[in-house]
C-alpha cells in the first residue's frame, strides 16, 4: 500500500531536486519492469551527476534514442511514478528529461 | 581457536514445485548432520538465512520455525537477512558464535522458495535490497547491474561477447553438476540472441528464479574436514548513486583484503572460487575485486577459458555452475557456496571437481553491492 505520510515526508527532498541540471553517467533500458511499472515499460533509468555534485538515479522521460548516452545534459522534473494501487494514492517522484 | 566445516549438504536447485520450504530445509539439514558424523543433539544453535519468506510468504519468526522443523526446539535460533548475501552473513554469524567460545557446534541453514510467487512480484521484491530512490525510478536488480555493465564496458572497451562468455562457462560447469538447475550448454551466439532484460544485459546473462536449500555443520570441537580460515563482511551504500566507482564493488574489495590479510593467503593461492555471478558483469567485476585479475582483464580471461574446468591455470571459478547455471535461491546461495567449496576441498565434487584444490574462496554479494561476504577455506 502507498503510504501518504511517507510521501509527505519525502516532499522536501524532492522539491530541492526539481529544476537541477546534470549529466548522464550511465544508463539502462528496463524491459522487464517490477510490479506497478508495467504500463510505462520499456523505459530508461539513468544515473545522473547533478551540478551540485550529488548523483541521483531516475527514470528518463520525454527522450529520444540519441539522448541515451553518457554526458547528455538532463534536468530533474516531477512526474507520476508507480501506478496507483486500489487506495487511489497517486505517487509523484523525480524523473529527468533532456535539458 | 580453529573452526571447521564438518557437515555440508545442498538440495538440488531448480523449479521444485512439489517441495515446500520446510521440505527443502529438512533435506539439506539432515544430510549435513549425517555428513558431520555427529548427532543432532550436538547442535547448540541454528542460524537461518532467508530473504522472501517474510515479505512474500507472510511468514517471519524463521529461527523458531526451522528449529521446530528439525526437532531442535530447545536451542537458540536466529534469522539472518542481508538480501542475496544473507547466506554468507549467516555463515559469518555462525563462525563468530563458535569463535567466541559460546558454542562448540552450530548449524547454518539457507533456504529459499521463489517459484511460489508470480514472476512480476519477484523483481519488485528483489528491489527490496536497493534504495527508496531506486525503487521510485522503476529500476530492477538487472537494471542496476546493467548500469554497472555499461560503465564497465565503456571504460575497459569490453564487448558483449566477453560478457556472454560468463554464462557459457557457468552452464558448462552446471552441466557436470547433478544438483544444478540447468544442464544445457550455451554458446556465445545463443546468449547474445536471448532477449534483452535491461540493456545491455540479456536473459541468459541473468541468474534464474530458483528454489533450494543448503546446510552446514560448523564446529571447533573436532578438527577435520575443511577449516574456515577467514570470514569477513563489508558494507557500502544501499544505492548505486552513492558509490565511489561503477566498475568495482568496494565492499567486496574491503572484505577480500581483510580475508587475505587475516588468513595469510593471497589471491594467487586460491584454487577454487565460488563468486556471486547474479549477472554476467558481476562475475567479471568479482574476479578483479578479488585480485585474481587486473582491472579490465577479468572478462578476457573468462572468454579465453582461463578459469574453466580443465584449464591449465590453477584457479577455477564457479565450478558448481555458479548462480547462473547452478541456480540462485537467494537465501540459500551463500550457504551453498560454502557447501560447494567444502566438496571441492574434500575432493568429492565428482564430475565438476577442480583437480587438487587445497584453498577455496566464496564471495557472496547483497543487492547491487551494498553487502559483501568473503570466506576462505582450507583443506586439512
Amino acid at each position: 500500500m502507498t503510504n501518504p505520510v511517507k510521501i509527505w515526508r519525502g516532499q522536501k527532498g524532492m522539491a530541492n531536486l526539481i529544476g537541477q541540471k546534470g549529466k548522464i553517467i550511465s544508463w539502462t533500458f528496463i524491459r522487464v519492469p517490477p510490479a506497478g511499472f508495467e504500463s510505462q515499460a520499456p523505459y530508461p533509468v539513468a544515473l545522473v551527476k547533478l551540478e551540485d555534485g550529488k548523483t541521483i538515479i531516475a527514470q528518463m522521460a520525454d527522450y529520444i534514442e540519441k539522448d541515451l548516452r553518457p554526458g547528455r545534459k538532463v534536468v530533474a522534473i516531477i512526474r507520476r511514478t508507480i501506478q496507483p494501487e486500489s487506495d487511489g494514492v497517486i505517487s509523484y517522484g523525480i524523473k529527468v528529461r533532456p535539458a | 581457536m580453529n573452526v571447521f566445516v564438518i557437515g555440508a549438504a545442498a538440495t538440488k536447485f531448480g523449479e521444485l514445485w512439489g517441495s515446500s520450504p520446510e521440505d527443502l530445509a529438512r533435506e539439506a539439514f539432515e544430510n549435513a548432520v549425517k555428513d558431520s558424523g555427529l548427532g543432532k543433539k550436538n547442535i547448540e544453535a541454528l542460524f537461518v538465512s532467508n530473504v522472501f519468506f517474510g515479505i512474500l510468504g507472510g511468514q517471519v519468526h524463521l529461527g523458531a520455525l526451522f528449529a521446530e522443523e528439525f526437532g531442535l526446539t530447545d536451542i537458540p535460533a536466529f534469522h539472518i537477512e542481508g538480501a542475496c548475501a544473507s547466506g554468507g552473513l549467516a555463515v559469518h554469524a555462525a563462525v563468530n558464535s563458535v569463535l567466541s567460545g559460546r558454542y562448540k557446534t552450530v548449524a547454518v541453514l539457507g533456504v529459499e522458495k521463489m517459484t511460489d510467487y508470480k514472476p512480476e512480484i519477484v523483481p519488485g521484491a528483489l528491489m527490496g535490497s536497493g534504495s527508496d530512490e531506486e525503487r521510485a525510478s522503476g529500476a530492477t536488480l538487472p537494471g542496476l547491474y546493467a548500469i554497472l555493465a555499461r560503465a564497465y564496458m565503456r571504460r575497459y572497451k569490453v564487448m558483449e561477447k566477453e560478457l556472454a562468455s560468463v554464462s557459457v562457462k557457468n552452464h558448462f560447469h552446471a552441466s557436470l553438476n547433478p544438483n544444478a538447475q540447468f544442464h544445457n550448454i550455451l554458446t556465445i551466439a545463443s546468449v547474445m540472441k536471448s532477449p534483452l532484460v535491461a540493456d545491455p544485459l540479456r536473459l541468459l546473462e541473468c541468474a534464474p528464479v530458483s528454489d533450494g536449500a543448503a546446510a552446514l555443520v560448523i564446529t571447533s570441537a573436532r578438527p577435520g574436514g575443511v577449516e574456515i580460515i577467514a570470514s569477513e563482511v563489508a558494507t557500502d551504500s544501499l544505492g548505486l548513486a552513492q558509490r565511489e566507482s561503477l566498475t568495482e564493488l568496494k565492499a567486496a574489495q574491503i572484505a577480500a583484503h581483510k580475508a587475505y590479510k587475516g588468513s595469510g593467503f593471497g589471491p594467487e593461492d586460491v584454487d577454487v572460487a565460488e563468486v556471486h555471478d547474479c549477472f554476467s558483469i558481476a562475475e567479471i567485476i568479482a574476479l578483479e575485486d578479488l585480485g585474481f585479475f587486473a582491472k579490465g582483464e577479468g572478462a578476457r580471461a573468462i572468454l579465453k577459458g582461463q578459469v574453466t574446468l580443465g584449464s591449465s591455470k590453477h584457479l577455477i571459478v564457479n565450478a558448481s555452475g555458479g548462480l547462473k547455471g547452478g541456480g540462485h535461491p537467494v537465501g540459500a546461495t551463500g550457504v551453498k557456496q560454502i557447501v560447494e567449496i567444502t566438496d571441492q576441498l574434500k575432493g568429492r565434487a565428482e564430475a565438476h571437481q577442480a583437480k587438487g584444490a587445497k584453498i577455496g574462496l566464496a564471495q557472496n554479494v547483497g543487492g547491487s553491492g551494498a553487502t559483501a561476504v568473503i570466506h576462505i577455506l582450507k583443506k586439512q
